[in-house]
């Protein structure tokens, strides 16, 4: 069948949204879909608020590297405030997967009352009844460092998803992240499918 | 990490980022000189060589400045092999000097200027279109639409070169330089490269009045040959049917392709795809357009190609109806996307509404609202504290903030503009801040004027700038932040390094050495994170008359992480923690965090600076004393 799966990543710079769009592209086109991914690189990823899109073609091409809001069949979320900024962007059958970790920005830290990480997960529970909030960052820790919560989140999507074999995902992992950061990451990316299988 | 795709034999499908696709086409036309000033979008294609290129036999370096690259690969060109000069949108206004005058004497090699422009823009200061260079310098200029076509594009753009015996013009946008997608690679070619250099007055001399003239006319000659040249790499295609017709390039054209097939229209819209953008392919427009009854353009910026539609159909007398920017069909500000394109289709074609299914609420309605989150400065910044000893200094000799102007440049710097340290009055262009500075004193401003600037773009264009401060004799104080790297691209080298990405080994410029030379009234060099001896030292130079030159030194604090890991690290204990927020409220420290009305440090984010735990009343902030796991 000829389908089109369009994800977006929302992230703060440095938690690895543009490594997972990577490593989700790069694990396409070895399984042989064809990819498009678009996102900003450059300052924004210094702690920013950062998006990127990833869109799989399922025996079809794909054309443009963007899509609108409504149009992610999948959100993944690194962060909980990212997400609630783009949920927008989730198609009303989209599936939203995050990790329950929460970066106050520098003017939410400062200017506006304080919120909870409670406080976003009820609220994005409330918009997304369906939404799969993941323990990253302690799935992480088991895996070995916390800077691989974004392959935690890539184990969930493809529990749920099953798009990538989990061959081309190791691959794509080993080809792209240094030789240390790798067998962490492939850790972490079974700790998260495993997780996302167990508790779904 | 990208190098073994890169190096992937002929067919092989790989996921390569536009960037790393132009690379492969470096590789496969078989360029030798490869030269470029870091900018984003346009970086990776030098990031991505630098670590292959001696095996390559390629030379991959960054140079001072853009004009300066596109000079050294003129210069190769002229001397017989293939090369490209890289570079952002206004690096291509530094480089346009050499490259006007480069389409009298033209090439002997193939030479390929890329320049990556921003619709959006997402990360330069205009959005700039610049196709009007090409029609300018009257050089050919092509533009791939996807990763795929920037591979192949690049390879053409070689060849059209050398059949045309001119530079062409590689332009980019940020959707194609930035996207990932499956690429097919190609064959590598050998070209016979023959360093050799023939004295050619006529060619390479512009003193000589009569000599311009000609070759002016030798240029206009080529520029008749472009279209018939370019007709053989089937770089312009016209596919569909249908009196509808759109005329489009570059990301747009995915755009267009995919708002017909959700419209179901690509039986009845005709799409013409310019690959030539100058000179404009007349023949073949006319070819495709002449039976059109409406035609759409579609572009992102300027409606360059609207503009030479027009002309085109006028002088083949078709009076067909033509929509675009100038009927507000296609915005005229920020980037285009696949919906702007499609509502405009279904108002032209369909004449109903156009509403996208499946939108949720807006995240303003979802959240009331979403602080934002704009960039700031790193954890363990250097440029935080020398801000900070600015701001401090300036208020400790009794002046108020508001009446010291400080004018920037462009860098991570630019993101003290931001609160806590709101201490940016302009950020301009690569290396307005001193000559700003200089032009608000000469205009007699009274108070006291600092012009802040970091290394690598006191290199590109602050040298000159500083000499005619001192030349001048002009009262300013002058900062320049050296951390030693051009950061705010992902890390480049500067003209300080000892050894470049690809291995060569260099003599080092230093910064202070240039600025010694210039023989300024006062140089001090100091590391700002001895805060309290940069406070003094500025309080003290800040409004002394003559130029004053601070060389705030300390490594950017994200490289030293990287390739070395964080020495320290510090947490806030929460009961001594009082919720007072001095901490960030005078950093602005991403690595802090306050939820629950207690300040956290982020563990993995801490760089160890310890400057939060300076701000502390209640020294709630103690370095961690445990090793901790990166």
């Amino acid at each position: 069948m000829k389908r089109v799966v369009n994800i977006l990543i929302a992230s703060v710079g440095g938690q690895g949204g543009v490594t997972l769009s990577r490593v989700i592209a790069l694990a396409s086109t070895l399984v042989g879909y064809s990819v498009k991914t678009a996102e900003t690189l450059g300052m924004s990823q210094r702690y920013g608020s950062v998006m990127s899109y990833v869109r799989i073609g399922v025996n079809t091409d794909v054309h443009s590297p963007l899509f609108g809001p409504g149009g992610a069949d999948y959100l993944l979320g690194l962060e909980l405030s990212e997400t609630l900024r783009r949920l927008h962007y989730t198609a009303s059958s989209g599936i939203v997967i995050v990790a329950d970790e929460y970066r106050p920005s520098y003017t939410q830290s400062v200017r506006y009352s304080s919120v909870k990480t409670s406080d976003l997960v009820n609220k994005l529970l409330s918009l997304r009844p369906g939404v799969f909030i993941v323990p990253a960052r302690k799935l992480a820790e088991q895996a070995g460092s916390v800077r691989a919560l974004n392959m935690i989140i890539l184990g969930a999507f493809n529990a749920i998803s099953g798009l990538l074999s989990p061959n081309s995902v190791e691959r794509a992992i080993t080809e792209l992240l240094p030789e240390k950061a790798a067998t962490i990451s492939i850790r972490a990316y079974e700790l998260g499918y495993k997780y996302a299988q167990q508790a779904r | 990490m990208v190098s073994h795709s890169i190096l992937a034999p002929p067919g092989t499908r790989v996921a390569l980022m536009g960037n790393e696709a132009i690379a492969r086409g470096l590789i496969e036309a078989d360029a030798r000189v490869v030269v470029g000033y870091p900018g984003t979008p346009s970086s990776e294609v030098i990031m991505t060589l630098q670590s292959i290129s001696r095996q390559l036999g390629m030379y991959v370096e960054w140079a001072i400045n853009e004009r300066v690259a596109f000079e050294i690969a003129l210069g190769a060109s002229i001397a017989g092999v293939r090369a490209m000069a890289t570079m952002k949108a206004p690096g291509l206004n530094v480089a346009s000097d050499p490259l006007l005058s480069s389409a009298y004497c033209g090439v002997n090699r193939g030479l390929v200027v890329l320049v990556a422009d921003d619709p959006g823009p997402h990360t330069t200061q205009t959005e700039q279109d610049s196709r009007w260079y090409a029609k300018l310098a009257k050089l050919p200029m092509i533009s791939p639409s996807n990763p795929q076509e920037a591979k192949d594009f690049t390879k053409v753009a070689f060849d059209i070169s050398e059949e045309l015996e001119l530079p062409v013009i590689l332009r980019t946008t940020t959707r194609v330089n930035h996207t990932v997608s499956d690429v097919v690679l190609g064959e590598r070619v050998e070209v016979a490269q023959k360093p050799t250099l023939v004295k050619d007055e006529v060619r390479f001399v512009r003193a000589g009045m009569s000599w311009n003239l000609e070759r002016r006319k030798w240029l206009n000659s080529r520029l008749k040959l472009a279209e018939e040249i370019a007709s053989k790499y089937k770089i312009n295609t016209s596919t569909g049917t249908g009196d509808f017709c759109i005329v489009t390039e570059g990301v747009a054209y995915e755009y267009v392709i995919e708002a017909l097939e959700e419209l179901d229209l690509l039986d009845k819209a005709r799409v013409v795809k310019l690959g030539l953008l100058y000179p404009i392919p007349k023949k073949f427009l006319l070819e495709n357009l002449a039976d059109c009854k409406a035609v759409l353009v579609v572009e992102e910026l300027d409606p360059y190609i609207e503009e030479l539609v027009k002309m085109t159909l006028y002088e083949g007398n078709l009076n067909t109806r033509i929509y675009g920017k100038s009927t507000e069909h296609i915005p005229l500000e920020g980037e285009l996307n696949k919906h702007i394109v499609k509502s405009t289709l279904v108002n032209l074609i369909e004449e109903k509404a156009f509403t996208e299914s499946g939108v949720i609420e807006s995240s303003h309605s979802v959240l009331g609202e979403i602080p934002p989150r704009p960039p700031p400065l790193c954890p363990g910044c250097p440029h935080r504290f020398s801000f900070l000893a600015l701001k401090t200094a300036i208020s400790k000799k009794g002046y108020k903030l508001s009446e010291i102007p400080v004018f920037g440049d462009i860098g991570c710097y630019a993101l003290a503009v931001y609160p806590p340290l709101s201490m940016l009055w302009t950020e301009h262009s690569m290396g307005a801040s001193i000559s700003m500075a200089i032009g608000a004193k000469i205009a007699g401003y009274g108070k006291p004027v600092v012009a802040v600037i970091g290394d690598s773009t006191f290199h590109h264009a602050g040298i000159q700038p500083l000499i005619e401060a001192v030349n001048k004799n002009v009262d300013v104080l002058i900062m320049i932040l050296d951390n030693d790297v051009v950061a705010m691209t992902g890390h480049q080298s500067t003209p300080a390094w000892s050894v470049s990405e690809s291995g060569r080994v260099l003599r080092p410029v230093s910064v202070e050495s240039i600025v010694k030379a210039v023989n300024p009234d006062i140089v001090v060099t100091i590391d700002p994170y001895n805060l309290d001896e940069m406070i003094s030292i500025i309080s003290e130079l800040v409004d002394k008359p003559g130029v004053k030159v601070v060389i705030a030194k300390h490594p950017c604090a994200l490289l030293e992480r990287r390739k070395r890991g964080a020495t320290r690290k510090y947490r806030v204990d929460p009961s001594t923690c009082k919720g007072c927020k001095a901490c960030i409220n005078v950093t602005g420290c991403p690595a802090i965090v306050v939820e629950d009305s207690v300040a956290r440090i982020v563990l993995e984010d801490c760089n160890g600076c310890g400057l939060c735990s300076r701000y502390c009343p209640y020294e709630a902030i103690k370095p961690v004393e445990e090793a901790v796991v990166e």
